[in-house]
């Protein structure tokens, strides 16, 4: 039956209504989280405040379970499913330079809109600099074109690394995230700030 | 606390079922009786002989045309670039690679369109995407690309240019004057590499 675009089930426009309609979820979900709270982000590097890992992690477990019972209905073809592929420095290279820009503006590029919507001030500084970077990046781009390509891995998968089926993949990550919880909260009691609140 | 309790006793159940049962790697994708018919009515498999010629002239690399017929008629006469896979060898696996794939576009070519007609709801049937039936077969290229009909003086433009089009690419192919009886030259067909499957670029997204 799915992926409903591939076999034909709804047009591509009904997929981009979609689109729209579980971006405006995605936003209600990251606002209700307190996501539009730079202090929340931010205390995610320092472990006052691990919501940002519990949330997504979460999300990302659901995503995973669902999609295999879904395959396992015959609800869905998994070898259908786009995986973004992999060109490993870039991949490094970028995680390093958004981990940076998250720390320092205490956002990330979904969270940043979610908070300008809201009319944070300094969500649209941090939009403002994104727009920057993208130019730079653009402009600049015959100098780093060669990194960006750079070590190209195709779309691997951790379970077909491990050689373990993706169910039992799917388990262990599950069991290492409830292990990640703990050890967040645990962080958030000692790593406390008298101080903290979600908006100033 | 209690929230991730909640969260445990729901996850590590359902990630201990899934990690047990057998990964499900059967392709579901086959096409019903009804879907076929569907599709065999509105004749979306054909590809008309003026988009075939053009996409030759051009040089098209996505274009792979497939002559269903025997080996001896293939060798007698085939178009520019085919390759050949007999009717009856249309299942064999060798040539899996060539008839289930995503990039190339295939056409299936005959005679008439009988041959190629099977061939193409044999494929399709299994669910193999991208691949068509030259309409009216080799007769009707023969007809249409290399000897085309002049249009009555009265025609509309529009007959005149498809005209000038195919006494064009007609022309490109080694057609017009051709004694169909003769085997036409053609270039030598070189083997196509067999295209791994390529997984489709899809929206991406992010945080």
């Amino acid at each position: 039956m799915g992926p409903l675009i591939v076999n034909g089930i709804i047009s591509e426009n009904t997929n981009l209504f979609l689109a729209f309609i579980i971006g405006i979820g995605f936003g209600f979900v990251l606002e209700s989280n307190g996501f539009s709270s730079s202090r929340r982000l931010a205390g995610m590097f320092y472990g006052y405040d691990t919501t940002v890992l519990k949330v997504f992690f979460t999300a990302a477990l659901v995503g995973a379970v669902g999609l295999l019972f879904m395959s396992l209905f015959h609800w869905i073809d998994l070898s259908y499913i786009y995986i973004n592929p992999t060109y490993l420095w870039s991949t490094l290279g970028g995680g390093v330079i958004m981990g940076a820009g998250f720390i320092l503006g205490g956002y990330c590029p979904g969270t940043s809109f979610c908070a300008a919507s809201i009319g944070k001030i300094d969500a649209l500084a941090f939009i403002g600099g994104m727009f920057i970077g993208i130019f730079i990046f653009a402009e600049g781009y015959p100098l780093w074109e060669n990194f960006y390509y750079a070590k190209f891995l195709g779309a691997p998968l951790l379970s077909d690394m491990l050689g373990a089926s993706r169910g039992l993949l799917t388990l262990l990550v599950i069991l290492v995230a409830l292990g990640m919880f703990w050890v967040g909260e645990w962080a958030e009691r000692r790593f406390a700030r008298d101080d903290y609140t979600l908006n100033q | 606390m209690k929230a991730r309790i909640i969260l445990a006793s729901v996850l590590i159940p359902l990630g201990l079922i899934i990690a047990a049962v057998p990964e499900n790697t059967t392709k579901p994708y086959k096409l019903t009786a009804g879907q076929l018919l569907e599709e065999v009515k509105s004749g979306t498999q054909f590809i008309g002989p003026d988009q075939v010629a053009d996409m030759i002239i051009s040089k098209d690399p996505s274009l792979q045309l497939i002559d269903v017929r025997s080996a001896a008629e293939y060798d007698q006469f085939r178009l520019p670039n085919a390759m050949n896979i007999p009717l009856v060898d249309i299942l064999n696996p060798e040539w899996e690679g060539y008839v289930n794939q995503d990039v190339k576009l295939n056409v299936f070519y005959s005679n008439g369109t009988n041959a190629a007609n099977e061939a193409w709801m044999i494929t399709r049937q299994l669910g193999y995407k991208n691949n068509y039936v030259l309409q009216g077969g080799l007769n009707y290229w023969v007809e249409t690309v290399m000897n085309p009909e002049a249009p009555e003086s009265a025609s509309p433009n529009e007959e005149f240019l498809k005209y000038n089009l195919r006494t064009g690419a007609g022309m490109a192919l080694g057609g017009k004057a051709v004694d169909t009886a003769q085997p036409l030259e053609a270039p030598s067909a070189p083997k196509p590499s067999v295209q791994k499957k390529e997984r489709k670029k899809g929206v991406q997204g992010g945080c």
